[in-house]
């Protein structure tokens, strides 16, 4: 650990660089954040080394040129706990998934019964924190709560599992149920601390969509990714994709939880956002679907690329699950704009990767910005028209990013 | 009652299809803290739940946004923190890792 991380921290810690910070009392457009502590890259258990914004509970960031991939791979894959006390250890004769509350016959199923009572479902899906690039409110705006992920708080992978709703169904669910509650092994260091707990409407839960994956790109799932099973909602934001899933309570009223009705929500209005700045004081509602959002791959910030080399810009695009159909390139800062072209259909869960090649003829500095729509018309933000929520949550606005041709 | 998880003092050569038929081992960094103005009362009770790593990600922030989160900490998280030692640790935030508001103005 030493060596890996002595260099890395000492010094850069201790300068916070002079501040040229301004109070969120002024509704100004302002950066807030100028220099921030550079986390150190770290190689944790079945993980290459990766951003380590945390250790304990581990948070690890995957970096940027991740996204010139449609598949995240298991080892590079983010990795975002909530509390501290993860258990190390997990023995499969030992563990079970318990499902219980208003059912007829409440079950307790090992990760074999999983497999083998079944029938297997694969799907490929976007898993994205809903916090996902809340960095980047910063520039649009206000600095927001909440931990400061770039876009490396977001991967793809091909999850394979046994559907929720046909585990509800051999548990048999009560005609009086009405919501469905998940929560999975990891706990607080404080007891009193709110329990990491979710909860969706019933409905939802038997759509047929959600899967309890146990496999995750071919492989059981990593440890740091929430082995042995993991809840997948495609299409939405991974507050609820619980990890080390141990129980499942069907319910017949909604309970009250810090991280539904707290954590994880946003304006309870159409734009679902308030004015930059403001605090937490308005109604709220969990966040759900995603947003349509595209991020460039290649290249990554500050590269210095050679006058008239060809240069294949890419990078992934995804939405709700309605489906991309379009992602527009800027090489000039946005005063015009083209067409990528869009790869391999994995499924409208999955990344759209896309590609521009490209030929620089003059020397200087440009900005590369990509923007996509989606199939229903949903269109990213500029960077200055995104709403704001003090959360932080769901940002989505194009993305950008500066290259030098020398 | 607080249960502090003791990880090993090791980065373990982690292969990348470490089985986990063992337990796995986390590695432990050491997010640094800057000393003095009562550094220690910060680390006693901003270390239980969660490393440094998560105040440093912030960024140089305002006195009334460290004075809410380390309000957060208490109400919403449950740290057992007494209130002279939460105005202690906001003085140090504000010094070290943030700014009055009115800086400047
Ligand atoms: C009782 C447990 C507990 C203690 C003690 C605690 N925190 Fe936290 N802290 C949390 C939890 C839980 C979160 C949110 C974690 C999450 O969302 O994953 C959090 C998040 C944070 C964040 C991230 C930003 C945010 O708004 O979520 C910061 C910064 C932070 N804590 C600072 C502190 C400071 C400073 C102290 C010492 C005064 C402290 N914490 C003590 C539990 C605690």
């Amino acid at each position: 650990m030493d060596k890996i991380n002595r260099r890395n921290f000492l010094g850069a810690g201790l300068i916070l660089g002079a501040s040229t910070l301004l109070g969120k009392e002024t509704n100004k457009k302002i950066i807030t954040s100028t220099k921030e502590f550079e986390a150190p890259i770290v190689a944790f258990p079945q993980k290459k080394p990766m951003k380590a914004i945390s250790d304990r509970p581990p948070l690890l960031e995957s970096s940027r040129d991740i996204f010139s991939q449609v598949i995240t791979p298991n080892d590079q894959f983010f990795v975002r706990w909530h509390m501290p006390d993860i258990p190390t250890y997990i023995d499969l004769n030992e563990f079970r998934l318990e499902i219980k509350g208003s059912v007829e016959k409440p079950l307790f199923l090992s990760v074999d019964d999983l497999k083998s009572k079944f029938e297997p479902v694969e799907i490929t899906s976007v898993l994205q924190c809903g916090g996902n690039s809340r960095k980047y409110y910063a520039a649009s705006g206000q600095a927001t709560h909440g931990v400061q992920w770039g876009h490396g708080a977001m991967g793809c992978a091909v999850w394979k599992g046994a559907r929720l709703k046909d585990i509800l169904n051999m548990a048999g669910v009560k005609s009086t149920a009405k919501f469905v509650g998940v929560n999975g092994l990891e706990k607080p260091a404080v007891d009193e601390t709110p329990k990491f707990f979710r909860e969706m409407e019933i409905d939802e839960a038997l759509s047929g969509e959600l899967i309890v994956a146990y496999e995750m790109n071919g492989e059981d799932l990593p440890y740091l990714n929430g082995f042995p099973l993991r809840l997948v909602i495609p299409g939405h934001f991974s507050d609820s994709w619980v990890k080390m899933l141990s129980e499942i309570t069907v319910m017949d009223e909604y309970r009250k939880s810090f991280f539904m009705d707290v954590a994880y929500t946003v304006p309870d209005n159409d734009c679902e956002c308030v004015i930059s700045g403001s605090d937490f004081e308005y109604k709220r509602k969990p966040i759900a679907a995603m947003k349509v959002k595209s991020v460039i791959g290649y290249p990554t910030p500050n590269t210095v690329i050679k006058k008239g080399s060809r240069v294949q810009i890419t990078g992934v695009a995804f939405d709700q699950g309605k489906g991309i159909k379009e992602v527009m390139i800027s090489l000039d800062g946005g005063k015009s704009w083209g067409a990528t072209a869009l790869q391999k259909d994995y499924g409208k869960y999955a990344y759209r990767q896309w590609t521009y090649s490209w030929e620089p003829k003059a020397k200087g500095e440009y900005t590369i910005m990509v923007r996509a729509i989606n199939r229903i018309g949903n269109i990213q933000p500029q960077v200055d028209e995104i709403g704001w929520n003090a959360g932080g949550y769901q940002y989505n606005a194009v993305d950008s990013v500066n290259v030098k041709i020398v | 009652m607080i249960k502090i998880l003791i990880i090993a003092l090791l980065l373990g050569a982690t292969s990348l299809f470490a089985q986990v038929s063992k337990p796995i081992e986390m590695p432990y960094i050491d997010y640094p803290m800057v000393k003095g103005d009562h550094d220690e009362v910060a680390q006693q009770y901003c270390l239980i739940c969660h490393s440094f790593g998560y105040v440093l990600n912030q960024g140089k922030k305002s006195r009334p946004y460290w004075t809410g989160t380390v309000a957060k900490m208490v109400n919403e998280f449950k740290a057992p923190i007494p209130k002279e030692d939460q105005q202690t640790i906001i003085n140090y935030l504000v010094k070290h890792y943030g700014y009055e508001a009115n800086a400047g103005h």
